[in-house]
């Protein structure tokens, strides 16, 4: 009893964190909103008005995709580390990432127009982690093992060629560009990319509902798991897809964010215990209330620069993690 | 209820047991037994279904093992596994619950009020029922033991497997958990079981497999297979059995006899 009440809490004090944070995330920035002026403008979506396009036009679409970006990256980094049972697995390990970058660096430097990198993003990352995905697969199906070597080796490569073309940009302001995305940002991005990062993270997300059962069963081992009526083959090959959904929709508008997928699995399992379960629904929050929080600052900190919300997040993200921890292991 | 014919095992090129014909029934409580790394474990997981054979077939409730999905199999037998690393954190209760996985659609989070129902016995009737909430890290070697037990039970195939169910325990704790093994056989299951420990063996079952050099040496009730010869043979060094004074049976070895 005891446990489903921590559980419960834990979800309703992410899920109100949650709430604060895409208030914060409207109403802050260039031009502050008070919390009344944020309800007005959200339950009056046909009202005009400065109050109304700022929100509408500007906020919204953004803090979404923010939220849809942080719940897409905890998801995946969720479904991977108990696929795999290891906690020091990122949702990037399967080389999504870096194969957007490369691509979306590749199309910086040949001059291609902004509006298509998220559609680029999107299929590179898909492909790139499939790719990696069919490494890994060996006589008897896929290996964990092979999965996390070639999701390396794969990164490393497109990493490499990534910096070469860095180097290699036509201008100094195509390299800048590159970085940029490289640093993970999300300017730029409307209703219209929202929609198309939306319907790939659902149906990623439906698919990883239905493989939280057998995740949960691996974690008593995967001969237990097999012995249990889990289809080892199908749970991976579905995780897999699941988690490439995920991180492609998330690159796609976002960009390289790191640390995400890799902490809200730790936080989450902190506060709720490691039942698959609890920690996927309760990483849709957690994720998605880190992510608007760090946007909302890379905004407004230092106006009218915009800070990199990957940088950001590293910086941020990485001492609070390790401070973390280190209290855990001291108090276990 | 599990048939066996002609298997041959191994992983990759290398061919651990060939020639093995056996068969598990109904309300039998069977003991495989054999030196360490003569294949009992790797005969067990064929027999479960959890390791394809390089040739022959394995027949489980007359239907080939290949051709049954995970979840039918796991509906027909059950296979504990006594080595494998659990997560510390899974309570009791969620852990034998996982037995119930088989006999709902793989996709559903969550079993209905027959299968709270199914745990609950399970859990009852290997004595767990006070610890269902405790994690499994918190347990001894002796209740992890049991949970997986319950777990099997909660699967409720008329077929259970298990790979020294016994190891790690204390002598009491191995022969209750004998004792629990016996119960489930004299109820019409059909179980069979590795064990390390011969004179285990001998006090609790009916019937034993010995396995050595690369096959199946002796397949029979305990007075046919426990003899001296078979298992020398076996265990490749002089094995002598005894009788103790109230006529139950005991291997030793020659070393230990002379040293007496």
């Amino acid at each position: 009893m005891t446990l489903t009440l921590r559980r419960g809490l834990s979800l309703a004090v992410l899920l109100a964190l949650l709430i604060v944070a895409v208030m914060v995330g409207i109403a802050a920035g260039a031009v502050g909103l008070a919390p009344s002026a944020v309800w007005t403008a959200l339950t009056h979506p046909h009202a005009t008005g400065d109050v109304a396009a700022i929100v509408w036009a500007l906020r919204l679409p953004r803090v979404l995709i923010a939220m849809l970006v942080g719940a897409a990256l905890a998801v995946s980094g969720s479904l991977l580390q108990g696929m795999l049972r290891n906690g020091l697995v990122d949702p990037y390990l399967t080389g999504g990432s870096a194969g957007a970058a490369f691509t979306i660096a590749v199309a910086i430097a040949l001059g291609a127009s902004p509006p298509l990198f998220a559609g680029l993003a999107f299929v590179a990352a898909l492909t790139t982690t499939l790719g990696v995905a069919s490494l890994a697969r060996s006589g008897r199906g896929v290996s964990p093992e092979r999965l996390i070597l070639a999701g390396i080796a794969v990164s490393a490569l497109f990493a490499g060629l990534t910096t070469l073309v860095i180097m290699l940009a036509p201008s100094a302001s195509a390299s800048l560009s590159i970085l940029a995305w490289l640093g993970g940002s999300l300017v730029g991005h409307g209703w219209n990319d929202l929609g198309w990062a939306a319907l790939y993270a659902a149906i990623g997300t439906i698919v990883a509902a239905a493989v939280v059962p057998a995740l949960n069963a691996i974690r008593l081992g995967d001969t237990r798991a097999m012995a249990l009526g889990v289809d080892m083959e199908r749970t991976r090959w579905l995780t897999l897809v699941a988690s490439s959904l995920l991180v492609a929709a998330a690159v796609s508008v976002s960009g390289v964010i790191g640390f995400v997928g890799l902490i809200v699995p730790h936080l989450v399992r902190a506060m709720c215990g490691a039942d698959t379960r609890w920690t996927v629904p309760a990483s849709i929050p957690a994720g998605a209330t880190i992510v608007v929080l760090a946007d909302t600052i890379a905004r407004t900190a230092v106006p009218p620069i915009e800070l990199p919300i990957g940088v950001l997040l590293s910086l941020l993200g990485v001492p609070a993690f390790l401070f973390i921890a280190f209290r855990r292991r001291r108090a276990a | 209820m599990i048939e066996a014919t002609g298997l041959v095992l191994g992983y990759g090129d290398r061919v651990v047991l060939r020639d093995v014909d056996v068969a598990l029934g109904a309300h039998e409580l069977v003991a495989i037994v054999g030196p360490n790394g003569s294949g009992k474990s790797t005969m067990l997981r064929a027999l479960a279904g959890a390791l394809a054979p390089q040739h022959g077939t394995v027949r489980v409730d007359d239907r080939p093992a290949h051709v049954l999905s995970a979840a039918e199999r796991a509906r027909h037998v059950a296979l504990v596994v006594a080595e494998e690393n659990a997560d510390g954190d899974v309570t009791v209760r969620d852990a034998v619950a996982m037995g119930r996985l088989a006999h709902r659609p793989w996709w559903r989070w969550n079993g209905g009020p027959e299968d709270d129902a199914i745990v609950d016995a399970a859990l009852e009737r290997v004595d767990l029922t006070s610890l269902a909430d405790r994690f499994l890290d918190t347990l001894s070697s002796g209740e992890r033991q049991r949970v997986w037990i319950a777990t099997a039970l909660a699967q409720q195939s008329p077929t259970m497997l298990l790979d020294e169910p016994t190891s790690h325990l204390d002598l009491a704790a191995a022969y209750a958990t004998l004792d629990i093994l016996h119960d489930l056989a004299a109820d019409g299951a059909a179980i069979g079981v590795v064990l390390h420990d011969l004179n285990l063996a001998v006090a609790c079952v009916d019937r034993v497999i010995l396995v050595g050099d690369g096959t199946v040496l002796a397949d029979g009730p305990v007075d046919a297979v426990f003899r001296s010869e078979l298992l020398s043979r076996a265990y490749g060094a002089n094995i002598a059995v005894r009788r103790t004074t109230d006529g139950a049976m005991i291997a030793v070895p020659e070393r230990a006899v002379r040293r007496r």
